[in-house]
């Protein structure tokens, strides 16, 4: 039976007539194609198909490759994208995330309080590591219970600052950290060239997720979209501004903190993820599976029952796989 | 329901009802843990509330579980599932996301508690971006995890409970709630091999709730004559007494793994000061007993208590291999004597005397796997192999005849373990036939028939006039009419090409 490949969650799905196969499969938009891992397998489409991880739970590419994880068997598979050929490593407990920074592959073992260089030294960081993010060659990890940002260089910190706790996003655009707090309703920015706050929005009910959607140029401030699950709204919001750029604007809304542009993206039900990419911004709702493409105007749903990692959006596509095939809308 | 999942003890919780222990209430054929049975049974015929579902049919399926029936412990855990899933659906539309996160979490405990270990993950991570100060969301991950026997993942989450649950320790009921976190970081820390942090937080949590600090809970715990446990506790002197007990137990585990003794038999001695037919601490004290009287002694207390605790039985049919005990010692006055004595005649070989007694104690007990378990191993005395990820019928029969016999540690394998087999199901009903989809629930592979835990919709439509192609894992024994079947959860069915 091709239709279906994991039975239970099915029947569960029946039952519930609200829940998302738990079939599990990440998906991702690579420089060669689009690869989907699945229980055991990881294929680019039209390529190469080899031997993955029992239950891949997030990944990652980079240039010419690709990496795996399985959060709950502490495997990593690291695939080249031009031959196919890959590399397994047992890594620490619970891979939840990986980073490619230049030639190196940073793993985030979040029970293990560690980030791993594949090739390199293990990295102790603060308690529950969440979220890794590189930018301008920098490598940032953010410990949701410590409340602690450090950055890490090669194998070793260099810097880091206590900042509140709880975060369920973090994001960096070039200089600025932005987190997410689904508590406090608030998106909180960091100066990451002096590791300082750099204000705080306050944004919708419960905001919980970050994508950049455009903005950020010499005359105009970053924008930010944020997932808001409870108002069933994604929030445009104007990001951290320069004194500079905020004068050039003729306003200074951004530094005091007041940078919503009131625009705002209602949907039928609670979305909770949200990723832009070139034109292409789509939201998604955890609970129902529900992947939906947005503009100012309204959403539109493209797709149910997907998975949480089951979705991927570059400039070009929104890509999302239902468990026996790929779907594609340019 | 405060958010208290209290890690359960190892396979097998000690649950037992105070002064049901009598010669009266053994002949009636009552078990220790009726009581509580028939508590959450009127909880949930009287609330219809989420977190009293809830809690109920966890509770349900782990009183079940504690006894063997563990047919029944899956079928709670499903409406478990079934109340969070439905929970779920209705506070995401609420907008109430806080209550979406506390029923994504109890979905992935009732999805752990299922065994579906990367289901459980998947809900955890989930429910922890919503929440992830809230220290009771940790010890929910930290249960499943446990449940899933990946200790380190349960220690990282605990800590993460007690880190947050330390900022605030002004109330009582936030003591307790800290106290529960302990509890369950000790106990991952001890299946994670790092007993001195264990010891040294099952004392502060033991010292802790004798101290002053919960004398007036301990009061009103003597007022209402409080001893029930639970694993899903609700309220602060259920709460209370579950923990007091689990705690000490543990503790008295720790140190009687590391050989000490008299401390362990000190604290197991305290387990029983509160509850007197605890199974588990008479099953240890039984262990440890350093005379042949007081280990028998011990050994009957248990059974009155609990006659179908895998542990228990375990350890006694050790015990027996040892003592050579004479069946006919044992008066069949109990079913707890009855089941010793069944045990004795299995271990001295006799059988035939042995299927009969376990035959009579199945009539009394129909769904009772630890007795389905005993009737085959009388039926056969074969050793337990595991059959190849494609089993020929005769390893599935082999397995069938020697589940009994399994090590623990062949069971473990086996849990992780997916078969494949061309199986032939019984006649289908069609559920909505627009939808294709089709419902199964028994079948035979080359004659040896199987039963799914519970009838499964499967996407697609079957002609089950022929094999089918299904993928599966072996979950125990059970009976399909009067012939011996393999419990079988399926994970996928294809047609065979």
């Amino acid at each position: 039976m091709r239709r279906l490949f994991r039975v239970a969650a099915a029947v569960l799905l029946f039952a519930f007539a609200a829940g998302v196969d738990a079939a599990r499969a990440v998906i991702a938009v690579t420089s060669h194609g689009v690869v989907v891992a699945t229980a055991g397998s990881i294929r680019l489409e039209g390529g190469w198909n080899v031997e993955g991880v029992r239950n891949p739970t997030s990944i990652e590419t980079s240039g010419n490759r690709v990496v795996v994880l399985d959060a709950i068997d502490d495997q990593a598979v690291v695939v080249d994208l031009d031959t196919g050929r890959t590399s397994r490593f047992a890594t620490a407990a619970t891979p939840v995330a990986a980073q490619f920074a230049g030639n190196d592959l940073y793993i985030l073992a979040r029970d293990a309080n560690l980030v791993q260089r594949i090739g390199g030294a293990n990295v102790a960081v603060a308690a529950d590591p969440a979220f890794i993010s590189a930018s301008e060659g920098r490598v940032f990890v953010y410990s949701r219970t410590a409340g602690m940002l450090q950055e890490i260089e090669g194998d070793r910190i260099v810097r880091q600052m206590q900042l509140a706790p709880f975060a369920s996003d973090l994001e960096i655009d070039g200089t600025t950290a932005y987190l997410a707090y689904p508590c406090d309703a608030r998106i909180r920015m960091i100066d990451l060239s002096t590791m300082q706050p750099a204000g705080e929005l306050a944004v919708g009910v419960v905001p919980v997720d970050i994508a950049f959607a455009g903005g950020g140029t010499a005359i105009t401030a970053r924008v930010l979209a944020i997932a808001d699950p409870s108002a069933k709204r994604i929030w445009m919001v104007e990001g951290r501004q320069s004194l500079g750029k905020a004068v050039a604007r003729g306003f200074v809304r951004g530094l005091l903190g007041l940078g919503l542009f009131n625009r705002s993206s209602q949907f039928p039900t609670g979305i909770d993820r949200v990723i832009v990419s070139g034109s292409l911004r789509v939201a998604y709702d955890s609970s129902s599976g529900t992947l939906y493409r947005f503009s100012p105007s309204g959403s539109t749903a493209i797709a149910t029952a997907v998975g949480a990692g089951a979705f991927a959006v570059s400039e070009e596509q929104i890509v999302w796989w239902d468990g026996e095939r790929i779907h594609t809308v340019e | 329901m405060r958010r208290l999942e209290l890690p359960l003890l190892g396979l097998v919780l000690g649950l037992a009802l105070p002064l049901l222990a009598t010669s009266a209430h053994a002949q009636q054929g009552r078990l220790a843990s009726d009581f509580e049975i028939a508590q959450m049974e009127r909880q949930l015929e009287r609330s219809s509330g989420f977190e009293a579902q809830l809690s109920g049919y966890l509770n349900l399926g782990d009183l079940r579980a504690s006894r063997g029936e563990r047919t029944l412990a899956h079928a709670n855990y499903v409406k478990a599932l079934t109340a969070a899933e439905s929970e779920r659906t209705a506070s995401r539309r609420d907008s109430s996301i806080t209550r979406y996160a506390i029923a994504t979490s109890y979905a992935a405990l009732a999805e752990a508690k299922l065994g579906r270990g990367a289901e459980a993950f998947q809900l955890l991570e989930e429910s922890v971006r919503y929440m992830s100060g809230d220290a009771a969301t940790w010890n929910l991950h930290a249960s499943a995890m446990r449940l899933l026997s990946r200790p380190d993942k349960a220690g990282s989450a605990a800590r993460n409970a007690v880190a947050i649950a330390r900022l605030e320790t002004d109330s009582v009921a936030q003591r307790l709630d800290l106290a529960v976190y302990q509890y369950a970081l000790a106990t991952a820390l001890i299946e994670n091999r790092q007993s001195g942090e264990a010891e040294t937080l099952l004392v502060e949590v033991t010292g802790s709730l004798r101290s002053a600090d919960f004398a007036r809970l301990n009061r009103e715990v003597v007022r209402q004559e409080a001893f029930e446990i639970y694993s899903s506790a609700r309220g602060d002197v259920a709460a209370y007494v579950s923990l007091l007990n689990r705690t000490q137990l543990r503790l008295a585990g720790l140190y009687e793994s590391r050989g000490e003794i008299a401390a362990a038999r000190e604290q197991y001695e305290r387990v029983l000061e509160a509850r007197s037919d605890d199974v588990t601490a008479l099953n240890a004290l039984a262990r440890l007993s350093a005379s042949e009287a007081d280990r028998s002694r011990h050994y009957a207390g248990a059974f009155e208590a609990n006659p179908f605790s895998p542990t228990l039985v375990r350890d006694y049919k050790r015990w027996l291999e040892q003592s050579r005990l004479d069946p006919r010692s044992i008066e069949p006055s109990s079913t707890g004597a009855r089941m010793r004595r069944a045990l004795a005649q299995l271990a001295a070989g006799d059988r035939v005397a042995a299927r009969d007694s376990l035959e009579a104690l199945a009539i009394s007990f129909p769904r009772n796997e630890t007795l389905e378990e005993l009737r085959r191993e009388a039926e056969s005395p074969a050793v337990a192999t595991l059959p190849s990820d494609e089993p020929t019928t005769e390893e599935l029969r082999d397995l069938l005849d020697a589940f009994a016999q399994m090590t623990p540690e062949q069971r473990v394998e086996l849990d992780a373990r997916t078969f494949t087999s061309k199986a032939l199901f019984d006649p289908a009903g069609e559920i909505d036939a627009s939808e294709a989809r089709t419902l199964l629930a028994s079948g035979a592979i080359d004659g040896l028939r199987f039963q799914f835990v519970q009838p499964t919709l499967f996407a697609g439509r079957f002609d089950t006039s022929t094999p089918l192609r299904l993928t599966y894992q072996i979950l125990g024994v059970t009976r399909s009419g009067d012939r011996p079947a393999l419990l079988l959860e399926p994970l996928r069915v294809e047609a065979i090409r």
